[in-house]
């Protein structure tokens, strides 16, 4: 090919430079747009943030919302996010490298956790979730729990939410003593 | 290669080009063959720095040889630049098929035949040298290098490292590609690069071309930071951009780093040690910058997960039972983005609750993604924002029309 004509070459030059800078552009705008940007994994709720109770369809919905709002209560009281003590009450290995890192003790953990799950039945209570005929026998309940047997409810997590199955085994027996 | 690359084009130049040429392919195809048949990673670095000896003598001696077969050292200097760029944006998709259909000794024992066979017409040449003991080659004083030419050389190149090696592993760790999958995903770089090779003939002003070539690489890579979604076609739009600007960049500054130097093998020589050079600092930059991304991404994709878990209105049960195989499956992952589909079978007879429980997987699997993807970004960003400062090298150029 015979090389371009110096002004044609000038000329394709800022061609070739105007488009890259146009195509460039245009790249970086349209997924910018598209929410390129925001493509990152949902940010975690505010435990503290009050989660409003929805009238439960069946035990297994109840038991749900009993579980997530139990630990929203206890994070919330700890300062950590509720994933995080999800994930920690999973094993005891996992139990303890959280206690570590957030300088918690065990008895500050089962403290918080008796604590939100007595709330958590108030909560269900006013929502109408849950009627003051269970509500009450179940917070009686719970307030006897001693401070161990609470750790021990922690303590039989064997998954990631085990602390689901701690809060829902008694929760969900005396639930199932109580229903017609 | 970076460091050998000079030292071997001094080389070439005193023992004449062919001889250095014809050694350079030897040793470069036997340590290839001492890497296939490597069975410790000392022994495979060791050959690998031995093939680098022999491919930088190789690679630097045909920059001498080249203007007697193609008639002269202009076209000498296009072709060679263009090659080194196309080998470039070759190198990943070749390696991936040939690692998936065969094995990654594969790569190097198969280079043992083609350096051989590239060997063969230099063997006259060497013959010739060795017979006469006169170097072809005119003695000339070397000038010195073009210092804004392989500094822009350098920092470009640091940007396609990031490109070519970092899009690899985003395609196989992030999102769970095969090799031979992710390789046939790249392989529109090189094809985009072929492409870009013919606009050198159009346009003549080699800063204009490393200039649009760039900012080409830039625009590619901010597209990589910046992908909205983890879907395979949306990394072919900036693939195509950097496989373009690949090409028009690095053949125009190695043309600009060769016009009007000579000897070639040693202007040549700075240019190879100046991308390879760059190709190190890039990933020595990027990596610090990618492993910590990569750590937080996935803490915050758990997290992520955790929550679609707690908030999903399966059974608690099932929940419980989905949770532990899908912490199992992340232990066995041991950091790596794990594929979750087992842990949900067998799906749930009942109808609504099977729904129930594709759902939680697609959302649980697109937090993954989620995390994936954005752990390369930053590292994209930086890449992205190091071709755009190789623009002021570029501009510090002296224009040199080929």
């Amino acid at each position: 090919m015979n090389a371009p004509a110096p002004a044609e070459g000038s000329n394709r030059a800022w061609l070739l430079v105007g488009g890259s800078v146009v195509a460039a552009l245009l790249l970086v705008g349209i997924y910018f747009a598209a929410g390129g940007a925001s493509y990152t994994p949902e940010k975690t709720q505010d435990p503290c943030k009050h989660r409003p109770w929805s009238n439960p369809e069946s035990l297994g919905d109840f038991a749900n919302q009993f579980s997530v709002s139990a630990l929203d209560g206890a994070a919330c009281q700890l300062g950590v996010s509720r994933e995080a003590l999800a994930q920690a009450l999973a094993t005891p290995e996992a139990r303890e490298e959280f206690l570590d890192r957030y300088d918690i003790s065990d008895k500050e953990l089962a403290r918080a956790i008796r604590a939100s799950l007595l709330r958590t039945v108030d909560d269900a209570e006013q929502a109408g979730a849950l009627s003051p005929l269970l509500a009450d026998p179940l917070r009686s309940f719970l307030k006897q729990i001693p401070l161990d047997q609470a750790i021990e409810l922690v303590n039989d997590a064997s998954s990631l939410l085990s602390s689901a199955e701690g809060f829902l085994g008694p929760a969900g027996a005396l639930l199932e003593q109580f229903l017609p | 290669m970076a460091l050998a690359a000079v030292p071997a084009a001094l080389i070439a130049r005193r023992a004449g080009p062919g001889r250095t040429a014809a050694v350079g392919l030897a040793v470069f195809a036997g340590a290839g063959l001492a890497c296939g048949v490597a069975d410790e990673l000392s022994t495979l670095i060791l050959a690998r720095c031995v093939q680098a000896l022999g491919g930088a003598a190789a690679v630097t001696a045909s920059l001498e040889l080249l203007p007697a077969t193609v008639g002269s050292e202009r076209r000498a200097t296009v072709i060679w630049a263009s090659a080194g760029a196309t080998g470039a944006a070759l190198g990943p998709a070749v390696g991936g098929i040939l690692t998936e259909l065969i094995s990654w000794q594969s790569i190097f024992l198969l280079q043992v035949p083609v350096a051989l066979a590239a060997a063969v017409p230099i063997f006259s040449v060497a013959r010739h040298e060795a017979a006469t003991g006169i170097i072809d080659t005119e003695l000339r004083q070397t000038g010195r290098p073009h210092l804004w030419a392989n500094v822009a050389l350098a920092m470009v190149s640091a940007a396609i490292a990031a490109a070519l090696f970092l899009l690899v592993l985003l395609l196989i760790e992030g999102w769970r590609l095969s090799p031979i999958g992710a390789a046939i995903v790249v392989s529109v770089m090189p094809l985009a690069a072929i492409l870009g090779s013919r606009l050198d003939a159009h346009v003549p002003d080699a800063r204009a071309r490393a200039a649009a070539g760039a900012i080409l690489v830039s625009g590619g890579l901010g597209g990589l930071a910046l992908l909205p979604s983890a879907k395979v076609v949306l990394t072919l739009p900036p693939q195509i951009l950097v496989g373009i600007g690949l090409a028009l960049v690095l053949s125009a500054l190695t043309e600009t780093a060769l016009g009007g130097r000579a000897p070639q093998a040693i202007h040549g020589g700075w240019t190879i040690s100046a991308r390879h050079a760059g190709v190190v600092i890039g990933l020595l930059a990027l990596t610090p910058v990618f492993t910590a991304d990569i750590a937080q991404q996935r803490e915050d994709a758990i997290d992520a997960g955790t929550a679609v878990i707690l908030d999903s209105k399966v059974d608690p049960l099932l929940k419980l039972s989905l949770a532990e195989k899908i912490s199992d499956r992340l232990d066995d992952e041991k950091g790596k983005v794990p594929t979750i589909g087992p842990a949900f079978e067998p799906l749930p007879e009942n109808e609504d609750e099977r729904a129930e429980v594709e759902t939680l997987q697609d959302e649980l699997q697109d937090q993954l993604d989620r995390g994936a993807t954005h752990a390369f970004s930053p590292s994209f960003g930086l890449a992205a924002l190091i071709g755009l400062l190789a623009l002021i090298p570029i501009g510090l150029s002296r224009r040199v029309d080929l």
